[in-house]
């Protein structure tokens, strides 16, 4: 199948995690989903996706967080592009690790962090713009 | 304190007493010298004694004299004085002179010498200004010691002195007779004096007396005057609980001038007594401690509403108390209930090192203070329940708003996918029906929001006020922030910064959620072509930050509940129908949260300005 990219969606909220994959799929990218972060980890092992969409609380109020912690440690996934999505921006500003001012920064284990509900628009142009900075080559 | 009328003043009618008594002391310094011109002229004519012994009572006399005047001058004589230093001034001067007169009259022949008169002189100034038995002593000590010189002169243990004029012998022999009509004369004139005179000074010093009780129990009654005042205005403006026990145990041991005051709060289910606060007692005493109620009957009997009151108290009643007080050697003890309508909440109890310390006077005001202790107890814990309550009411209000969110969140991605056609074509009609629905779960999502942001601002409240914004920063998120919104709706938006402004107080986020408020509705309610502007200016110490636009304005009737949570104008609604009625209620309660405050003009049609004046930050943005 001929994509632009691979997608792993992580989200505990099954309307999300389906809604996020009509709407990606319908954009050309190849989808897979997972509801936990250790469904997320098994599905990583067998195929390295081009970008991932991680919801920061699940099971745990930082279950993204963690996963995306272990993943910055691990050299396969490093370099892996993430994005992190939350309903609660203003839990995660208070309460996430370090400061908000860092929330892009390098204390962070991520570059993005989407507020739900998602705009759309915005989150398939910063995906565009990742893959085209990374050159992913679709596949 | 309450003023006293100087004329009552104890000390000042002491100060009185004690100029009277210093007057022989300024006096006696011409003593010395009038002894010494004395001894001079006596030789001069011829008398022969011996003169050595006078010049060295003429120095006794002057010593003592300086020393009197050494230690009764300090402090710098103001004269508030107590009555025993008066005594004290009369007893020393008393002792010199009669101690001076002894040798003199001794030198001069004895008892039966001319001189034996000047003991007269003592007596009446000792009958004016010491009490009558002081008086009488005084004449009896005299007429003592006379007496023993007199026998001892008669048996030959004295060697009886002489005065001799031109070679005569002008004081006659010690003869018994001679000596005992003398001494008789003297014992007689003496004990007149001091019968008589003693009386009569006696009414002033009752006087003086009396003013002095009176002035003491002015006092008492002004410094308890004063505690109950100090205890009410804790009970006002204190809502801590233990802060208010605190201020009360401190005044009450310092009105009642006891060692200890100790407050025991009895539980709810009136079982268990523990020690909320205490004032002089030993540390190891009340901290942590419980007392059973069940096991201890004595404080049960206080806790029917008896009360305890013992002058000598023993380790057996401490124990039952509940309470080892031995090492603090107390010996009065008191305790009262803590009444409230009826009820007993606690103990109040006083603990005093002095036996039998507690009358019925103080006992009576004890009580009284402890209706007082009761109130302020209530007081408090009413405080502390409003408070719980309404941070419960606060943390319940960002979970709902939490909890809220993601089911929300997750219709509105469904919304999406239907509306935008990914699951199939949709008619005009079906799509006008879900915009509508979008934009209602939208306002529910705006209020959310804006509900997470007032609850949040009213649980973190603390450090706010600490921190810094800095203004350029502000400026350019604003900016930022609405000048897509505001060119979509072809909306002249500006944000002018004057130089050199200072940071104001608040963190970023909480400055920036205020400001951010304003402009969105500014913009919101500008209809196209319009201008939004954003000015920040120094006034009076402040910060002015300005938001003015040309849009639909505020009616005046609309403008006093413009802050109220949940209420938005009429010609806000048929302008706009999504908005919560929550944005400028945070902008007040931030503005309020940082000492800040703010202002609105209006006119309908024309345009409003809001203006919010904010503190300069105390230290720099970090």
């Amino acid at each position: 199948m001929n994509t632009k990219g691979f997608i792993l969606v992580v989200d505990d909220d099954p309307d999300i995690v389906a809604t996020s994959r009509i709407i990606l799929e319908s954009n050309g990218f190849e989808v897979q989903t997972a509801s936990n972060g250790k469904e997320a980890l098994d599905l990583l092992s067998r195929r390295r996706p081009d970008l991932m969409l991680l919801d920061v609380m699940m099971a745990s109020d930082t279950e993204g967080f963690d996963l995306a912690f272990k993943l910055k440690e691990d050299p396969e996934f490093k370099d892996l592009p993430i994005i992190m999505l939350t309903a609660f921006l203003d839990k995660v500003r208070t309460e996430g690790p370090g400061p908000f001012e860092f929330i892009l920064g390098e204390q962070w284990p991520v570059e993005w962090l989407f507020e739900k509900p998602l705009d759309t628009k915005k989150l398939l142009a910063k995906i565009e713009a990742i893959f085209t900075a990374k050159k992913i080559v679709p596949g | 304190m309450v003023a006293v009328a100087h004329d009552a003043d104890p000390s000042a009618a002491w100060g009185k007493l004690f100029k009277l008594s210093w007057w022989p002391v300024r006096i006696r310094w011409g003593v010395a010298p009038g002894l010494l011109a004395a001894v001079y002229a006596a030789q001069a004519a011829g008398v022969v004694f011996p003169a050595w012994a006078f010049v060295l009572v003429a120095a006794f006399i002057l010593i003592g004299n300086l020393g009197i005047y050494w230690h009764f001058s300090r402090p710098e004589p103001g004269w508030p004085r107590s009555h025993q230093e008066c005594r004290q001034l009369v007893g020393w001067q008393a002792a010199i002179d009669g101690i001076a007169l002894w040798a003199v009259t001794y030198l001069t022949g004895g008892v039966t010498g001319p001189l034996v008169v000047g003991f007269l002189l003592p007596v009446f100034f000792v009958s004016m200004l010491l009490p009558a038995r002081a008086a009488l002593a005084f004449c009896t000590a005299v007429l003592t010691v006379l007496g023993i010189t007199a026998l001892a002169e008669v048996y030959g243990w004295l060697p009886h002195q002489s005065l001799f004029f031109r070679g005569v012998d002008i004081v006659p022999p010690p003869h018994p007779m001679r000596t005992l009509s003398s001494l008789g004369f003297l014992a007689g004139s003496a004990y007149l004096a001091a019968g008589f005179m003693g009386p009569a000074v006696g009414g002033f010093r009752q006087q003086v007396q009396d003013i002095e009780r009176r002035g003491q129990t002015e006092a008492v009654t002004s410094r308890r005057l004063q505690s109950i005042f100090s205890a009410l205005e804790a009970i006002g403006s204190v809502r801590d609980l233990k802060r208010v026990l605190e201020t009360a145990v401190a005044e009450v041991a310092l009105v009642m001038q006891v060692k200890g005051i100790s407050v025991k709060l009895l539980s709810e289910d009136g079982k268990l007594l523990r020690y909320a606060a205490a004032f002089g007692l030993p540390e190891s005493m009340v901290r942590e401690k419980v007392v059973e109620v069940e096991r201890s009957p004595l404080n049960k009997r206080v806790i029917q509403g008896e009360l305890f009151v013992t002058g000598q108290v023993t380790a057996t009643e401490m124990f039952q108390f509940g309470e080892t007080l031995s090492a603090a050697h107390l010996q009065s003890v008191l305790f009262v209930p803590l009444n409230l309508e009826g009820r007993v909440i606690g103990i109040l109890g006083a603990y005093c090192e002095k036996p039998d310390r507690f009358d019925a006077e103080e006992v009576n005001f004890f009580r009284l203070t402890a209706r007082l202790v009761a109130i302020a107890v209530e007081n408090a814990r009413a405080y502390e329940a409003v408070t719980a309550m309404s941070g419960e009411r606060t943390w319940f209000m960002m979970k709902v708003a939490h909890n809220l969110r993601a089911p929300l969140a997750g219709m509105l991605s469904i919304l999406e996918v239907v509306r935008d056609g990914y699951l199939g074509p949709i008619n005009d009609q079906q799509s006008e029906y879900l915009r509508r629905l979008d934009r209602r779960a939208r306002t529910m999502l705006a209020l959310v929001n804006e509900l997470m942001v007032l609850s949040r601002n009213r649980q973190r409240p603390e450090g706010e006020c600490a921190a810094a914004t800095e203004l350029a920063v502000l400026a350019r998120r604003v900016q930022r922030t609405f000048q897509d919104k505001a060119a979509e709706k072809r909306i002249g938006f500006r944000v002018n910064l004057s130089a050199d402004l200072p940071d104001v107080r608040g963190r970023l986020e909480t400055v920036e959620q205020m400001l951010e408020n304003l402009v969105s509705n500014a913009i919101k309610y500008t209809p196209a072509e319009g201008s939004v502007d954003v000015r920040f200016s120094r006034a009076n110490g402040t910060v002015r930050i300005e938001v003015g636009d040309t849009g639909i304005g505020i009616p005046a009737a609309a403008r006093p509940k413009l802050f109220t949570e949940f209420f938005r104008a009429e010609n806000a609604k048929a302008m706009e129908d999504i908005g919560t009625g929550l944005g400028l209620a945070i902008v007040k309660e931030i503005a309020d949260q940082l000492g800040g405050r703010i202002v609105v003009e209006s006119e309908e049609g024309v345009g409003t300005i809001f203006v919010v004046h904010l503190p300069i930050a105390a230290a720099p943005a970090s």
